[in-house]
């Protein structure tokens, strides 16, 4: 019983770490549409930059983290502007094609720069851990949640209730109408991308002072992410925290109870059976209109 | 006529790659007019509205609004200057409620308390649009999402409204009501360049209209005179 329980909040502190991790994505590919395989080196390189900037050129965590969260941001607005418009309108697999094709640069170029070895960042807060009867957690860990919740939140009410957000759901459903609207959708995509790209990047570099940042992690977190979007609903940030919950709850019990070893194979047997059965999502009120 | 012209356009020509679509076009609109733009399908008359309101380039000629060169400005410029182009199939944002695609149409407006008043008169003047204001636009029936796309091309206040086959796929009652909205539209000082299929209809409504053919016009007419002549109709579009 008490192992279940520490089961559960282990997966309830995965899960929020994978809404978290999937929210640029969300935001990318399920708003935007764009199938956007370089998500898990945005993750990658935001964590890895966060080690530079604390462990090598020894700024404070916050200070760190602002400057790597906007380096990534102009670096999202230049690769929407400089690569994926010139595919826009050109279909789905060019877009495939340039994003794994820039997820292997990016990959390489910073095992070529940075190496191989994982690279911690220093982690805010340290202390005990906190034991809530049975369970034991650690501070870093409840901050990141809490850090993953504020983030989901935040992006929630851009995207429903500011005018720019109103403008970016324009012009994912239909760019014409936006255009005409008085709306510089180019703008607005590169917008979105550099938004999407800052949000997978601050979950790299939160969760690389829990874990570590490594430079080969980026096609697993690019899969875990689309397997959560998919879960959740494309485009849905309560989608995304509810399929990050799930996908972190199921991983804690079947590695607890089941095999450690199959984890990774939970998510994505999931993805084919909601696929398969509710294509749109587990939370589509009309699953039929795929 | 004493009316000025408002929108000029002068031997326009415009393509969708190597697919020239316009070979010359122009015409004129003077304030206050109602003016239709008829021809067979694949004319070249919504391409003509597109190139006008910035969504194709020009490759070559002239639009000139209210004296001013606007050839080639990007659309959101466009809007500002005053044009509105209520596009073919209506192209409400089927995710979005009623009332976010209205109030998106005055993207370009921006104090609140303005584009609050300008909802007010498009709910008042829809009706329909008020009852169903948080219902997603994607559920509406085709006449009310193409009351929505017009109430929605009015909320930048153009002073003139470019609309693109308001009644397709529209009962002929439901084209009835569009046509009056647009009669409403035009006796309120807001000047129409109107394309549309339905001859008839857009004849009921227009002062004057310009034939296209393949890319040029072929005639400019009183639309009293192609009413009262169907021969004279029937030359132009080889019904
Ligand atoms: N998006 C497009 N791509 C390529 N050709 C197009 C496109 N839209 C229209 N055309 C072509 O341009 C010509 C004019 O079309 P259009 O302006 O839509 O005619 P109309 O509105 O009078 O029916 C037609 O030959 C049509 O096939
Ligand atoms: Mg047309």
């Amino acid at each position: 019983m008490n192992l279940a329980l520490q089961f559960l909040a282990n997966g309830l502190v995965t899960g929020a770490f994978y809404a978290l991790s999937a929210l640029g994505l969300t935001l990318i590919f399920g708003l935007m549409r764009v199938v956007n395989f370089a998500h898990g080196e945005f993750f990658m390189l935001g964590g890895v930059l966060g080690w530079v900037a604390t462990a090598v050129l020894g700024l404070d965590f916050a200070t760190a983290f602002v400057l790597v969260v906007a380096a990534m941001g102009v670096l999202g607005w230049l690769v929407d502007r400089f690569m994926i418009e010139r595919v826009r309108g050109h279909g789905e697999e060019s877009t495939i094609l340039l994003t794994i094709g820039l997820s292997i640069f990016l990959a390489n170029a910073t095992l070529y720069l940075a190496g191989p070895a994982p690279m911690k960042v220093p982690a805010p807060l340290t202390g005990k851990p906190l034991f809530l009867g049975p369970v034991v957690l650690t501070k870093s860990r409840l901050a990141a949640v809490a850090v993953s919740v504020v983030l989901v939140l935040g992006a929630y009410l851009v995207i429903h209730r500011t005018r720019i957000g109103r403008a970016m759901r324009a012009t994912f459903q239909d760019a014409m109408a936006a255009k005409l609207s008085g709306i510089r959708t180019e703008r607005i995509f590169a917008a979105t991308f550099a938004l999407g790209t800052m949000l997978a990047a601050s979950a790299g570099m939160l969760l690389a002072s829990i874990y570590s940042a490594q430079a080969s992690v980026g096609g697993l977190v690019s899969l875990k992410a689309f397997v959560v979007v998919i879960l959740g609903g494309m485009g849905s940030f309560p989608g995304a925290i509810a399929g990050g919950l799930i996908l972190g709850l199921s991983e804690a019990f079947w590695g607890g109870y089941v095999s450690t070893g199959t984890v990774d194979i939970v998510g994505f047997v999931m993805v084919i059976l909601i696929l398969l059965f509710r294509p749109r999502g587990l939370f589509s009120l009309n699953a039929q209109r795929a | 006529m004493s009316a000025r012209t408002v929108l000029a356009v002068s031997d326009l020509t415009a393509a969708y790659g190597n697919a020239t679509a316009l070979h010359g076009v122009s015409l004129e609109v003077r304030e206050g007019e109602t003016v239709a733009l008829i021809g067979a399908n694949g004319a070249g008359k919504s391409t003509t509205l597109r190139t006008i309101s910035g969504l194709l380039a020009a490759r070559s000629g002239r639009i000139a609004w209210e004296g001013k060169d606007i050839t080639n400005w990007p659309a959101d410029r466009v809007v500002a200057a005053g044009l509105s182009h209520c596009p073919e199939e209506r192209h409400v944002w089927p995710e979005m409620t009623v009332e976010e695609n209205l109030r998106l149409g005055g993207y370009l407006c921006g104090s609140r308390r303005e584009v609050d008043r300008r909802a007010a008169l498009a709910f008042g003047r829809f009706p329909r649009l008020q009852e169903r204001a948080g219902q997603l636009a994607g559920t509406l029936s085709g006449g009310e999402q193409q009351m929505l796309a017009i109430a929605r091309a009015l909320m930048s206040e153009p002073r003139l409204l470019m609309l693109d086959e308001p009644s397709l796929g529209l009962s002929p009652k439901m084209a009835e009501d569009v046509f009056a909205v647009v009669r409403d539209i035009n006796r309120h000082g807001v000047t129409v360049l109107l394309v549309e299929q339905n001859v008839h209809n857009a004849l009921s409504v227009a002062s004057r209209a310009y034939v296209l053919e393949t890319g040029r016009v072929t005639a400019e007419r009183n639309a009293g005179d192609l009413r009262d002549d169907p021969d004279l109709l029937r030359t132009y579009l080889g019904g």
